[in-house]
Formats: structure tokens, sequence, C-alpha cells
């Protein structure tokens, strides 16, 4: 209560728009997030409200709201005072202390009727629309599904099947029906290969998709405890995923061996699975990490090619042979497949080195889960560095392993950084539990304002270190 | 609690753009990000009045006019010495600040040449680098000669004078200068640094007017005799009693040219085609590509200058290399170099953080060190009278 009048600053319509379009205009999200907050001064740090013309239109209801409800309270008032009703006078206050939080609330409802009444046909148009493109497209169609390292794996895919063939995949994370369904309108019809990454975030969610695209190839990356919240328990995260087999039935389906729930699911005789040592044959050796990438052989049958990847973490092998696997299927030569491996460069936010004052800053900001964590470290603990320095605000989304996972990490951290940096919030002190039990003896800051420590990045470093940042945590999880 | 650190720029000097630089690059940025300290910056105009405020953080109000427009309307600070050093803000209620320790973070005189330090010695409060003593001599290209050549440590061949010296009898100083010391020379103020006034000279027209020059900036001039085979390096070191230096840098400038203010500063450090390591002084090779005995030499010789000069915290010693002769020559000391050489530091393993916080430990430690002396001695004498 103590920043209730904070709802009463000019900013608060424009607060609240923001936080619904950084909630994915998501009723539960937007909800959850209106609940917690008390500071409305502090919700907006890291972005600003991007004015689209669904924001503007938003925020033009919105102010109308407050100005209707003000105008009603003052209208109250006056005739409370002309009746001399001391009920009204007080219906008349409570309208008015109420208004921010009637507005903030009731805006759902032109969001809910906008969607039913607009959006939710045309998008059933839109989708049946592309599921008529996607049949009669003659290209072989990839899906990839998982937890986590989709897009990372759609670009491997995409750089290496590029080198021979036609390829489009889907941009960026759209990775939903509708995303996927304006993708399909894009094509030519000449791709010989399609890439796309499937989002779920419930139960028969990659099964939907799935019918969508009719996938003739599929990989599963990786399954962990991201949108637990929406699945309830973890079995049904991994049986939404395994949509995509159970869809494919006979065709192929590579699935990374390294994440022990994929692991869970596995058969005992199934080949196609991947990990950094190989698949189906191919099998991986000599690997060499340096700031600038991965040097390994990779060998099958005879066929053997000596590879460079830009790309750092040893995790990413596993995917690359998948992508060598598949690329050998669709007829590319082991010369081809190897000058292909050797474009593969970080991509943005994801293991990305970049030098600053003779120091290596490894940006792995969009990673957001504990096996991205231990694949960071493991990456800290390969490479030369004078000092190690490790910087988290921790991973969002943890549901009620938050504080088993975060302790965890601290542990992991302590054994390989000698300086770590903790963005302050609701997990920090979990993460210096486990630092301490580990004995951690370097240097621990913890930070209040992470966007005064990135910008000032350059004051940190020395030449010789390696900065490893994983994570971010967006505004609506702060 | 919090100690309170003020940091002093800008001053009465041909430097003070570059205070500026350093104190909100490289003092007040990172004290910030230590967040141990609540930082208050002192900005001392051109003019010598005093002023104290949150907006003297920000570059931008250095840029263009906007910094007279504040210090016509804002009110100057007062020094209160109240076992301590406070600064106070006049107005209908009276704001003080006392400061717990100050980071001097001025180049030239009224700054960098003691006269702060004895403020601050009266003040009786720890500040960062060199003491008094020491930075006088320091900031004297004369007097640091001549304390580096009484501990046997080779300079290049110089000659001094007085303006006044000059002005009465200017044939009689050209006559010393060419007869002591053969071209190309360098004429050069006796106290101010980051190369100004400073002139290479050839013959004795170039000789005569770079003096006149000189005087204009300082009432002491030294006149120096090039060293052949030249190569120039400077060399960071901090430290009280046990010193640390950074990396051995190589300034690259081209040809007969040196190098200037203006590419020291004003061209990013940059001369026109350079592409190594930038900095404040940024056109330079970092570390020095030389011998391991020069490159050791130069480590050697330029912490017994640090040593003998009585510099402390932290100092960048300049020296000539007559690379033939493999003789290494001191040449200059600064007491508070330029952004700290913040550049240096970082490519030796020390961050801007890293270095500020050190330097504040250093002040803190020659503070305790120095109050275990003996100051006041009690005698009958007054009883006498």
């Amino acid at each position: 209560m103590k920043y209730y009048w904070t709802r009463f600053l000019p900013s608060y319509a424009q607060t609240i728009i923001y936080m619904l379009q950084e909630s994915d205009y998501k009723p539960k999200q937007y909800v959850a997030w209106l609940n917690r907050s008390n500071d409305f001064r502090s919700i907006t740090k890291r972005r600003q409200l991007d004015f689209t013309h669904k924001a503007k239109l938003l925020l033009t209801v919105v102010w109308l709201m407050l100005v209707t409800i003000y105008l009603a309270g003052v209208a109250l008032f006056v005739e409370s005072i002309i009746m001399g009703n001391v009920m009204v006078a007080g219906l008349a206050v409570l309208l008015f202390a109420g208004s921010p939080l009637l507005t903030a609330y009731i805006v759902i409802v032109p969001l809910y009727i906008g969607y039913v009444i607009i959006q939710a046909p045309r998008q059933r148009q839109m989708v049946a629309s592309a599921r008529q493109i996607l049949a009669e497209h003659p290209a072989l169609k990839i899906a990839i599904a998982g937890s986590y390292g989709k897009t990372t794996a759609k670009e491997i895919l995409a750089t290496i099947l590029g080198e021979d063939k036609q390829i489009a995949f889907t941009p960026g994370n759209m990775n939903t029906s509708i995303g996927i369904s304006s993708f399909a309108q894009t094509l030519k019809g000449d791709e010989e290969i399609l890439v796309f990454e499937l989002g779920e975030e419930q139960v028969g969610d990659v099964r939907e998709l799935c019918n969508l695209i009719q996938p003739d190839v599929g990989i599963i990356t990786g399954i962990n405890e991201a949108h637990l919240s929406s699945f309830g328990t973890l079995e049904r995260t991994v049986a939404t995923i395994f949509e995509l087999e159970d869809y494919l039935g006979t065709k192929p389906v590579y699935k990374n061996k390294e994440s022990p729930l994929v692991v869970s699911k596995l058969k005992a005789d199934d080949k196609l699975t991947f990990d950094r040592t190989g698949t189906d044959g191919w099998r991986v050796s000599n690997t060499k990490t340096s700031i600038h990438g991965m040097t390994f052989d990779i060998t099958k049958n005879g066929k053997t090619m000596s590879a460079h990847t830009g790309l750092l973490g040893k995790h990413n092998i596993g995917v690359i042979v998948a992508s060598v696997a598949i690329a050998d299927s669709v007829g590319l030569t082991t010369e081809q497949i190897a000058v292909a491996i050797n474009k593969t460069v970080p991509f943005e936010h994801r293991m990305q080195p970049r030098r600053l004052h003779g120091a290596w800053v490894i940006d792995d900001t969009y990673n957001g889960n504990s096996e991205g964590v231990q694949a960071g470290l493991l990456l800290l603990k390969d490479l030369e560095a004078k000092r190690r320095i490790y910087v988290t605000p921790g991973l969002v989304e943890q549901g009620d392993k938050t504080r088993q996972v975060h302790e965890k990490i601290g542990r992991q951290i302590a054994v390989v950084a000698d300086v770590v940096v903790l963005m302050q919030n609701s997990v920090t002190d979990y993460i210096t539990n486990g630092l301490r039990e580990a004995g951690f003896g370097g240097r621990l800051l913890i930070i209040d304002d992470p966007l005064e420590f990135y910008s000032n990045l350059g004051h940190f470093v020395a030449a010789g270190d390696v900065v490893l940042m994983q994570n971010d945590w967006t505004d609506n999880y702060a | 609690m919090k100690k309170t650190i003020a940091v002093f720029f800008g001053g009465r000097s041909t430097e003070h753009d570059i205070s500026i630089i350093t104190a909100l690059s490289s003092v007040i940025k990172p004290l910030e990000l230590t967040k141990k300290y609540i930082v208050v910056p002192v900005y001392i105009t051109k003019d010598g009045q005093w002023f104290s405020d949150e907006k003297l953080k920000d570059i931008r109000l250095f840029r263009g006019q906007a910094i007279d427009d504040f210090c016509a309307k804002a009110k100057p600070v007062a020094v209160v010495f109240d076992g301590g050093m406070i600064l106070r803000k006049s107005g209908l209620r009276n704001k003080d600040i006392r400061v717990d320790i100050a980071f001097p973070a001025m180049h030239g005189p009224y700054g960098e040449d003691g006269s702060l330090m004895g403020l601050l010695r009266m003040a009786g409060i720890p500040f960062v680098g060199s003491d008094m003593p020491a930075s006088v001599i320091a900031m004297d290209k004369v007097l640091a000669k001549q304390v580096a050549q009484a501990n046997d440590i080779p300079t290049s061949k110089f000659v001094f004078f007085s303006k006044a010296e000059f002005d009465g009898s200017r044939d009689v100083i050209i006559k010393k200068v060419i007869s002591n010391l053969t071209f190309p020379q360098f004429v050069k103020p006796a106290h101010l640094g980051s190369s100004i006034g400073i002139t290479k000279v050839n013959n004795t027209d170039e000789l005569s007017n770079a003096i006149e020059v000189a005087t204009y900036y300082d009432d002491k001039i030294i006149v120096e005799e090039a060293v052949e085979n030249l190569v120039e390096v400077t060399v960071p070191i901090m430290g009280n009693d046990s010193l640390r230096p950074s990396l051995v840098e190589r300034p690259l400038a081209h040809g007969d040219d040196f190098f200037d203010f203006d590419t020291k500063y004003m061209n990013g450090g940059k001369k026109s085609g350079g592409s190594k390591q930038t900095g404040a002084q940024g056109y330079s090779e970092l570390p020095a590509k030389l011998p391991d005995s020069l490159y050791q030499a130069s480590l050697d010789i330029a912490q017994k200058v640090y040593r003998v000069v009585g510099c402390e915290g932290i100092s960048r010693v300049d020296l000539l290399i007559d690379t033939k002769s493999e003789t290494v020559y001191f040449n200059e000391i600064n007491p508070l170099p330029g952004s700290l050489y913040a550049h240096n530091w970082r490519a030796s393993g020390v961050s801007s953080i890293e270095l500020v916080s050190r330097l504040v430990e250093l002040a803190e430690e020659r503070f305790a060190r120095n109050k275990k002396i003996e100051t006041t001695f009690s005698s009958n004498f007054l009883g006498q009278f």
C-alpha cells in the first residue's frame, strides 16, 4: 500500500499498456505481474513501450476509462454535497481511489472482445490457408521441438543445409500457429527445405503445429522445466514435445541424448540420438575449444571431415552432428558440409564473444535454463583466462524448484568463477547460499541496477578477463 | 556507513579541460560503480571558484556554454576546516558535506603541483596520489631532473632559466643554451604537462621563438638536448612502499613530430592512419616492443625515479631510450597521469574500478601511517616568557 499513490502518476496508463505488451497481451501473465507490482515508477526499466497501433488504441481506451471514472467520482462527490449524503460521498472517494485498479483490470475486457470478434476468426482463416500451402509444398520439412535450443538448432541446420539447398526457415521466435502461418504466406514454392521451430506452452501444441506443417524430419533439442507453470508436470512437458515423434511415426526424429528428460523417453534401440560424441554412426573426435570457436573431426564409414565452427559451447556439437547427418541424407558432400560448418558463427546473445579493453565478454543473455548455465560454466572453465567472471541474474520460471535450482547454480559457479556478479532479485540469496556452501573464495558483487552495470562493463574488466554474461530478466520477471 | 570522497577537478591550469575528462571518465564513474562511496564532485573553475553539485558529474554540462550558465547561477562552495574538511553550500539553511577522502583529479599548476595537496594536508584528511613535497618536485621538470641526477639516474642534458632572466638578457641565455646543448633541442615550460607550450627546435631562430612561446605559459623554462636514436616510453606505477609498475608503453609519433597536445587529446589520441592501442594517449604500442633488457631497465629506472622523488599512490614516469647506446634516460614524471592512464592499467589486468579502489586504499594507508608520526612536542619553552 505504501506505493499505491504511484498509480495516480500520469505515466500509469502507459505503464500498464507496457505491462500488457511485455506479457504478449496474455491476460494471465499480465494479471500476475500486476498483482505483484507495488511501485509503478520502477516497472519500466529495460525497454520502453513500443507504440504499435494496438498499444496506441489500448492507451486511448485506458485514458478514456480513467477520465470517465475520475469524472464519475467528481460528479458523485458534487452530487453527495448537494444531497448531503455521506454514503454517496464515500462512494465517490472509493471510486476515485479505486480508479487505477479498476482500469488496470477492466482493460482486459476490450482486449478479449477484440480477440473474439476480430483476431480469432482472422487467425483461423490464416491457419487454414497456411495448411493448404504447406501440404502442397514439395520441400522436405524439418520441425524442431524442445524446451530450449530450438533457435540455435534451426540456425545451425539452416546454415549447413543452405550450403547446397534452397532453404527457408521460420524467422526469430516465430513458432506459434499464427507465426508459422504468416511464414507460410511468404514462401515462393521453389524451396527445397523448410525448417520450422515449434513453440509449446500446453499439451497438444506440438501436435497442432505438426498438423499444420506436416513435417518429414524432426529434431528434439532438449526438455526442461520451461513453461512448467502452464504444463503442470514435467511428464506433460515431455509428452507434448514427443508429440513430434508421435506424429512422425517411422520417419526420422533426432533426439538430444544430453538432455536427461529426453533420455527418459528414449527406446533402448533408438539410433537417432545425438550428443557431442556423434549420432547415427557419425563419430566426433579431437574437439578443441578456444574463444574463437571449436575444432573437431567427424567420421562415418570412411567419410572424414575436419571442421571448425565459430560457435562456442560443446553442447552445440551434438546439434551440428545431427545437422551433418541430415545434410548427408539429402545429398551434401563432405566438402560442402565442412565448408558450411565453418560458416556457423555465434548468434546474437547466445555465447557470442566480443572484445572489450583486452578482455573477452561472452554474451549468453538469451540463455534461460539450467542446462545453459552448465554449458556456460563448462565453457568458462575450458577457456584460458587470467580471471573468470560470471554474471547472472539467475533463471526465471523455475516454479517450486526455484530455490533448489539456484542453490545448485551457486555451487556450480563457485568452482569455476573467480568473480561472481549477481543482479539483485528474488533468487540472489539462493545463489549466494550455494556459493557459500561450496566455499566460494572469490569476489562477489551484487548489483542493484543491471543497466548501469551492463553499460559500464568497461570499467569492471581488464585484459585477460573472460566475462560470461548469462540469462536476462525482463521487467515482467523482476 | 559509506565514506564520502570528494573528487577535485578543473582548476586554474591550462590542463583544466583534460582534468574534467580524467575526473568524469576515469575517477568519478568507477568510484561510483564500487558502490562503496558517496562521490562528491568538486569543480574548480578557470578563475578559481569551487562548485559542488551532482550535475557536475555529467560531461554534457561541460560542452559549450552550459557550464558558464551553471556557474553563473550556482553558488560556490566554501571550505571549512572543522576537524577535517567540510564543503559548505550556503543558502537559507547551509548544507555541509564532510569530506572523508579527497581524490585530486587535477593536472598542472594549482592542483597537481602540490598546491591542493598542501590544502588537504592542512585539512588533515587522506588524499589520493603523491603528497605535497613529491608533487612539487615532480611538477618542476628542472627540479625532478636535478633530484634524479643526484641519485645517479641518467637524464638528457639540459639548461634552465627564468622568464625574467630571458627577458633581461635574451642573447646571454641563447648563448648559454647553444654553448651547452647541441640541436635538435626541446623547449618546455618547466611546470606544464600534456605537451602544452613544448617546441622542438633545430636552430637558433627557432630556439628564440620557442622560448618566447614557453615564457607565455611559465616563468621557468627548460631546454633539453634531444636524445639520439630515440625511443620514448612511459611507465605508470602505483604504490606507496611496495610498487606495482604497469606496462611499459611507447607513445608513437612520426618523423620529426612529437606527441603534441592535439595528438594526445584532440584527435582521440591518433595520428592519421594510426590503428594501435587507443586510450587517452591512444596511439601507442602497448606493451612497448623493446629488447627484454631495455624493457626491464625501463621498469627499474622508472621505479627508482618514483622512489627518489618520493611519489606515492600513482605516477607515470616518462623515459627516453637511446637504442644504440642502450641508455635509458629519465625525462619527466607526472604525479597524476591523464585519465590515470587507465587504458594501460587495464592492459596489465587492472580494471578502472580496481585502480581507483586501490588508489583510495593507498591514500588511507598513508594517512594511517602518517598519523602515527608525532607532530607536536611538549616543552616548557613558552614558560620562559
